[in-house]
């Protein structure tokens, strides 16, 4: 038979898009959905009997929450509140109540007079209904061909996070998050399956309840301190995040999918009574670590050393009596974190809400960085008729950011704290700043320096459906994603870069539009065992971005702020814009649920190619055998097990800038005479990267499914490269955006949950995931290097974010002078070429270990996050372990240095010739492997009786800490963290970039 | 047709869906159309002038390079490629050299883009057309001038190969984007001819902002001292010192504290709103710079020596740091412009090529020593040892390196004399032992080793093999 709605209680969504045709048994779906009570006006109805009673499960006896009752053949229902327990006036003694949730067969139960009626609900073992949201729809894991990663809502709730990309961190296989700093709201990088691309980056693509959003970073760059339009979402208001891997998951985003696809579906109302939720929590965060520098005193000491060693007259006369400034001190802190979110939420057949309003406060660690989020959210769906629905998504958040400069800048505030020597004071006799070369007073930078950033942003979403016939719908998509950022920037007269010029303050204001036409048919249909599900569709998109900015100098004193006052005034505008439009299809097809086939399609054209590549196509096509459907599959402690497999085509085109493609002049002007300049050359061909991907997977689950694994290994060859082929500088340009180049990766994932213990009063689930993925760039137009003193280089046959050093072999005992290798062994050391690929910041392995224990009301969740193998380049080092030959700050590491004859050491004497400018040691390479306790929480849920005559449904309390714990030989601040996400092509660079927070939560949720 | 309006929306939505495809760009036009009247022709003309004032090029780049690879400044800051040319330690892969290089072959791109099209224009005077043509034709001397010398050297002195000449703009990278590399002879002789054809489109002078005749006739006499044409020298010189209204201003400081002096030939113009970056090199933090290039020690004593020298008088002191520092550039809105041709050079030109040239003219030379002397509060060389020949080469070395310190003229003077290696030998700097140019094929900067690279036909100078 053909069944078009299965309605899943515990998401409240109604899935119209499954390939599966259910059978007889799930005919409580049907049922459910006619299912038709608000139960606020129940206390009206006329009814002649009450029955209660308790729903559990009848595999474990645990009572179950939310279970749908219904009186047979009418409209009138219940369902079970936290503790199971349920009430409802039925219309007489005779009646049937049919009791259904979602991972239990559904039962009916004859009343027969009496008042109290306890059921048990067998779980319906056979079947892991677990619903996985995919482009364009969602369908049941089991019948699912591709790799997608789902964090679900039970990873999701009951831990407090700061931002959705901290919700996938560690808990997908194959997906590796790592922050850009601990700045809050700051930049994230994440990478699905490795990087595939050198210019495009490796962010995927996120699709928040259809909406594809932008992501980027909207802020001013400040070195590499980065913001993350992603810290717009509340990361409360997420049911459940999915990853798509594979190209038969991401095929059908085309010309945007190489790097994967991230689908946000937020939390929607169900058919249930109404609910209000609260969630609070508060705490405290300081930094992991805070920098290791010498005292005033072993500065004076280390230069007058140097000084001797160089034969030059000690500067410094009495060392031992000098000051000592801790510069750390004077800018690290202990911040505070709160958060308050207040849901309401429920539904009837006509009508399903769910209605938000969150607000959030961060502080960094450094003074006086600060996240605040407002966030308001509007989840509607409306029958309108039988045949039509509408519905829609709007989230609206309003933030704000205090920041300051730090990250891969040597004149932010941990710059200063660096570059400072410790000898200095913070203030002169003057009470003015002490100054040093270009550096800020770490003081004044957080002193003297305004930043604000402020963020308005809307995303919304409406759509309609309609069915023509039973399994024939049309659904259209409208979406708009808005975000206006405004920031001020004010450096008054005490900082470098104001006191030059009287005071100096930038205001600009960023706009970006992007709005989004999608429509889809859809159609469901069945010959006897052969189910098909055809998806059509178009998709339109357009994007525009603008950006005006005001500049203000020379102000009569520090008491103006704005450039109104400002006597010398400049400002700027500018613009861009860019469009998609795409056709894409889907045929899933499986005979019995044994045999499964999805192909999918996907036409692009993209503004941004050149004319004679405007439109792409990608195909993917994957096949599947459930083997444990096989009649003659006979294990009975296998409960599933499934072979999937998938080839396809996708895209990438973020590589490219807008108008990439053509020839361009822009301007340059002369003084006050405008001008135009060529700006870059012309590349009709230019087009999107192609990623080919192989995945071969295998699903199983044993022992009833308390145990499943999941294994993916992948195959991924990106060739057409888009990259930036260094041309002869001779004809004016430096490079020329090609596709050109290949590059791989291939990787394997195992994710294994369990259910450890699974009892009544005890139950322990243990996740684990581990993915190790291999980078490799096979070809190239020439090896090119990146980065301040061409740090890493790009080669073929390397990976990517190979770092390119002078490899140190040790010191010489004798003498104090490093050894370096002499790569081209001519007997000479010659730093112009003797460097080479000494490691690179890719990870052998990566992943998380969630444990989640729960006895009776008390529940406890560990989660570790660990990577090994990857190098982590502590640039800090570089110049803080400078020899001498700077008048800057010193780290502690100098206090290793190579003093007299026998000293075994990697730090050599300190002379200017064994700490030459042209030297880049590959002593500051260090092992980037870490396991971090991320989080732990305990939580205690009230007793339901205790809480019953109060009114409230579920009441807990719980201590979460973040970061507690970091096993590592990194000496750096912090092995998560890396510099530059200014640029897609470092990575694993810790330089000036501040460590992330260690925090202690306390909070509680409360259900009404 | 029960579903008529589900048909006709979805036809406009494809039809919607094809035009989000039409973009244009808001901040730039089509190569095509950058030049195509006159207007739009001055505006490329006024980019060009944007090419030089490049922080890569003479906003302050080649300007540093000069003097810190030379006796007057050293590198004291955190800025190590700027360490790595003051010690002799300079890498082909040296950010600031390479830098140079690309600024310095985009300002020829460019100026081939005048130079190829204007000529094609319609309706646009000759007259218009020569002055832009002219111009273009003295940047493009300019840029090819700086690149030889920098890379290429000076026969028999100095390097072994000239640099590639590009004549033709670039639209597209094909066969013609990987040219080998010239002789020193060829590179000059382009410098040469880009001059001839500058000075015989242009007439006059009026604005040392832009190019002129008088500026081409100028760099022509600085060019033929490289050359070793030391009558053209004199003449080029005489001619812009005789023929045009230019005059050496009476106080010294006003050069740079004043714009656009009675002194300027070719003066790259700054303003507030396109300011130039040099300052904050040589200014301390107290003073709002970055303090990253200091004068040496020995040059300011050297000048210090002289109490009478004015030009001492631009000299300040960093107590922080313990450095001297240059106050040339001091300007607070940083639109301190760049003096790329004064008439103070012309001189020192002029008395070099009399000593150098035959028949020698000492008296003449000493003259117009003196002339630059006198203005600086100094007396005449008489009696003070300054008579032979060789004697007289010293004297206009030493007034050449006080008059233009931080002007970026004295590694180029060193080199192009042969006397680069005497000189730089164990020049005191702070922060490390004294350095010394040891190796004679330092005398010409590495080629980029991005371009060694990315053009197979490039050879690179035979000390950075």
């Amino acid at each position: 038979m053909m069944d078009k709605h299965i309605f899943t209680p515990c998401s409240g969504t109604l899935t119209r898009q499954d390939n599966r045709t259910t059978d007889s048994k799930n005919g409580w779906a049907i049922i459910c959905f006619t299912f038709l009570i608000f139960i606020l006006s129940a206390s009206i109805s006329i009814a002649q009997v009450t029955v209660t009673g308790t729903v559990t499960s009848a595999n474990n006896g645990n009572t179950l929450p939310g279970v749908n009752v219904l009186e047979k053949g009418t409209s009138n229902g219940a369902s079970t509140d936290g503790n199971g327990k349920y009430e409802l006036e039925v219309s007489g003694p005779d009646a049937v109540l049919v009791f259904s949730y979602i991972g239990f067969l559904s039962k009916e139960v004859p009343v027969q007079g009496q008042e109290t009626l306890d059921v048990k609900l067998k779980e319906e073992v056979e079947k892991l209904d677990e619903v996985v949201v995919i482009g364009y729809g969602e369908q049941t894991r089991e019948t699912l061909t591709s790799s997608v990663s789902s964090v679900n809502a039970e990873d999701i709730q009951n831990t407090p996070s700061a931002g959705a990309d901290q919700l996938i961190q560690g808990q997908a296989a194959g997906v590796q998050v790592s922050s850009n700093s601990g700045m809050p709201g700051g930049g994230i990088s994440i990478n699905i399956r490795g990087t595939n691309s050198i210019s495009g980056g490796s962010a995927p693509l996120y699709v928040v309840d259809g909406v594809p959003i932008e992501t980027g970073n909207f802020g001013l760059g400040t070195g590499g301190a980065q913001t993350s339009a992603i810290a717009d979402l509340d990361p409360s208001n997420i049911k459940s995040i999915e990853v798509l891997k594979d190209a038969s998951a991401t095929a059908i985003y085309g010309a945007r999918a190489s790097n994967g696809v991230v689908l946000i579906t937020t939390k929607r109302g169900s058919n249930s009574k109404p609910t209000i939720q609260f969630s609070t929590y508060y705490g405290i965060n300081e930094a992991v670590n805070t920098p290791d520098l010498v005292s005033g005193p072993q500065f004076e000491m280390l230069m007058n050393e140097a000084a001797a060693n160089n034969g030059e007259q000690t500067p410094y006369s009495n060392p031992e009596g000098t000051i000592n400034t801790n510069w750390a001190d004077k800018v690290f802190r202990t911040g505070t974190v709160r958060s308050h979110d207040l849901t309401f939420s429920g539904g009837n057949e006509f009508i399903k809400y769910s209605i938000s309003g969150s607000n959030f406060d961060q502080d960094g660690v450094i003074r006086p960085t600060n996240f605040k989020r407002n966030n308001a959210r509007v989840n509607l769906d409306l029958e309108a008729t039988d045949n039509l629905s509408f519905g829609t998504s709007i989230t609206y958040s309003n933030s704000s950011r205090n920041r300051v400069r730090n990250n891969d800048n040597i004149t932010g505030v941990l710059g200063g704290v660096y570059f400072y020597p410790t000898n200095l004071p913070v203030y002169q006799q003057d009470n003015s700043y002490t100054k040093f070369s270009i550096f800020e007073n770490p003081v004044a930078a957080v002193e003297e320096v305004d930043f604000d950033m402020s963020v308005n942003r809307l995303i919304g979403n409406v759509f309609g459906e309609y069915e023509f016939t039973p399994g024939l719908t049309f659904r259209t998509s409208w979406s708009y994603d808005y975000n206006q950022v405004s920031e001020e920037r004010y450096n008054n007269t005490f900082t470098n870069e104001g006191s030059a010029v009287n005071g100096s303050a930038l205001a600009t204001t960023a706009l970006s539009n992007n709005w989004t036409v999608e429509n889809t048919l859809n159609y469901l249909f069945n010959v006897d065992k052969h189910n098909f599900s055809v998806l059509l569709g178009t998709s339109i998109q357009e994007s525009t971005f603008e950006r005006t900015t005001a500049n203000g100098q020379q102000f009569p004193s520090n008491d103006f702020r704005r450039i109104e006052d400002a006597a010398v005034q400049t400002s700027s505008s500018t613009g861009t814009s860019s469009g998609i439009a795409s056709f894409f299809g889907r045929l899933k097809y499986d005979f019995d649920g044994k045999y499964l086939l999805t192909v999918n399609v996907r036409r692009d054209g993209s503004s941004r190619f050149g004319e004679q590549n405007q439109w792409g196509t990608f195909p993917s096509v994957a096949l599947g055998w459930v083997a444990s459907e096989e009649s003659f599959f006979n294990v009975d402690w296998m409960s599933n097990l499934k072979l999937r497999a998938s080839y396809g085509v996708t895209g990438n085109q973020s590589g490219i800038a807008n108008f990439q493609a053509l020839g361009l002049w822009g301007g340059e002007s002369y003084t006050e005479n405008p001008g135009t300049s060529p700006q870059q050359l012309a590349n009709p061909n230019l087009k999107w990267e192609t990623t080919n991907q192989l995945d071969l997977g295998l699903d199983i689950s044993l022992f009833n499914d308390r145990l499943s694994v999941i294994y993916d290994y992948y195959y991924k060859k990106t060739d057409n490269l888009l990259l930036a082929v260094p041309v002869p500088m001779s004809t004016g340009f430096e490079e020329l955006v090609q596709n050109y180049g290949e590059l791989e990766n291939e990787g394997m994932e195992l994710s294994i949950s369990g259910d450890v213990i699974k009892q009544q009063d005890l139950n322990w689930n243990l996740k684990f995931n581990i993915s190790g993925n291999r980078n490799k760039i096979l070809e190239l137009a020439s090896p090119f290097n990146v980065y301040n003193r061409d740090i890493y280089r790009y080669q073929e046959g390397y990976p990517m974010y190979s770092f390119y050093l002078h490899k140190q072999l040790g010191v010489d005992s004798q003498t104090g002078e490093p050894i370096f290798e002499d790569v081209d062994n001519n007997g000479t050391f010659n730093p112009n070429v003797d460097r080479k690929i000494v490691g690179n910041a890719n990870p052998d392995f990566f992943g998380g270990i969630t444990n989640r224990l729960n006895y009776k009301n008390i529940d406890l969740s560990v989660f570790f996050q660990y990577s090994y193998g990857g190098d982590q380049l502590n640039w800090n080092r570089f110049f803080q372990e400078h020899g001498g030959t700077r008048n800057t700050g010193f780290m502690s590491s100098q206090l290793d240095r190579w003093q007299e004859p026998g000293d075994q050491t990697m730090v050599p004497k300190m002379t200017s010739d064994n700490y030459a400018s042209n030297l880049r040691p590959s002593r500051f390479l260090e092992d980037g492997s870490y396991m971090r306790l991320k989080k732990l929480t305990v939580g205690y849920s009230l007793p339901d009786d205790f809480l019953g005559e109060l009114g409230i449904a579920n009441l807990r309390f719980y201590v979460t800490g973040q970061n507690l714990l970091t096993f590592t030989n990194y000496d750096g601040l912090d092995p998560e963290v890396t510099a530059t996400a200014t640029t897609s092509l470092t990575k694993g660079i810790e330089f000036y970039t501040q460590p992330q927070a260690r925090s202690v939560i306390g909070g509680f949720d409360i259900t009404f | 047709m029960k579903y008529l309006q589900f048909y006709l929306l979805g036809a406009l939505i494809v039809a919607a869906g094809c035009d989000v495809l039409n973009q244009d760009p808001q901040t730039a036009i089509a190569e095509e159309d950058a030049i195509r009247n006159e207007k739009s022709a001055e505006a490329a003309l006024n980019g060009l002038y944007g090419q030089l004032q490049s922080g890569d090029y003479y906003g302050d780049n080649i300007l540093i390079v000069s003097d810190i690879a030379s006796d007057i400044s050293q590198s004291v800051g955190t800025w190590d490629f700027y360490r790595e040319i003051d010690t002799y330690n300079t890498v082909p892969g040296n950010l600031e050299n390479r830098n140079l290089w690309s600024e310095a072959y985009a300002t020829v791109n460019h100026a081939n883009n005048i130079i190829s099209q204007v000529p094609e224009l319609e309706n646009v005077s000759q007259e218009s057309k020569d002055q832009i043509i002219g111009e273009a034709y003295f940047i493009r001397a300019l840029a090819y001038f700086d690149l030889t010398r920098t890379y290429g050297g000076v026969t028999g002195v100095a390097g072994t190969m000239g640099v590639p000449i590009v004549t033709e703009p670039s639209r597209a990278i094909g066969e013609n984007s990987y040219p080998s590399r010239s002789s020193i002879e060829e590179s000059y002789t382009q410098v040469e001819n880009d001059l001839k054809e500058a000075q015989s489109r242009l007439s006059g002078f009026s604005n040392p902002n832009w190019a002129s005749e008088a500026a081409a006739k100028a760099l022509r006499s600085r060019l033929y001292l490289y050359t070793k044409d030391y009558d053209l020298v004199e003449q080029y010189a005489t001619d812009v010192i005789e023929n045009y209204s230019f005059s050496l201003v009476e106080d010294f400081q006003d050069i740079f504290y004043n714009e656009n002096t009675s002194e300027a030939i070719f003066e790259l113009a700054f303003n507030t709103t396109d300011p130039s970056s040099i300052r904050s090199w040589y200014f301390p933090s107290s003073r709002g710079g970055r303090g990253d290039i200091a004068l040496h020690t020995d040059f300011v004593e050297k000048v210090n020596s002289r109490p009478q020298d004015e030009r001492g008088d631009l000299i300040d002191f960093d107590g922080n740091i313990g450095v001297y520092y240059p106050s040339k550039y001091q300007k607070t809105g940083a639109d301190d412009n760049i003096q790329i041709l004064r008439l103070a050079e012309m001189y020192l030109n002029r008395a070099e090529a009399r000593v150098r040239k035959q028949p020698v003219d000492l008296s003449g030379a000493l003259s117009d020593l003196n002339e630059i002397r006198n203005r600086a509060g100094l007396q005449d060389t008489a009696g003070t040892g300054v008579d032979t020949a060789e004697e007289i080469l010293r004297a206009i070395e030493l007034e050449r390196g006080i008059e233009f310190f931080e002007e970026g003229h004295r590694w180029y003077n060193l080199v192009r004399t042969g006397r680069a290696q005497t000189v730089l030998n164990s020049v005191d700097r702070k922060n490390s032992e004294p350095v010394s140019l040891d190796n004679a094929g330092r005398l010409v900067f590495p080629i980029p080793s991005r371009d060694i690279d990315a053009n197979e036909n490039l050879q690179q100078n035979e000390a950075y093999r």
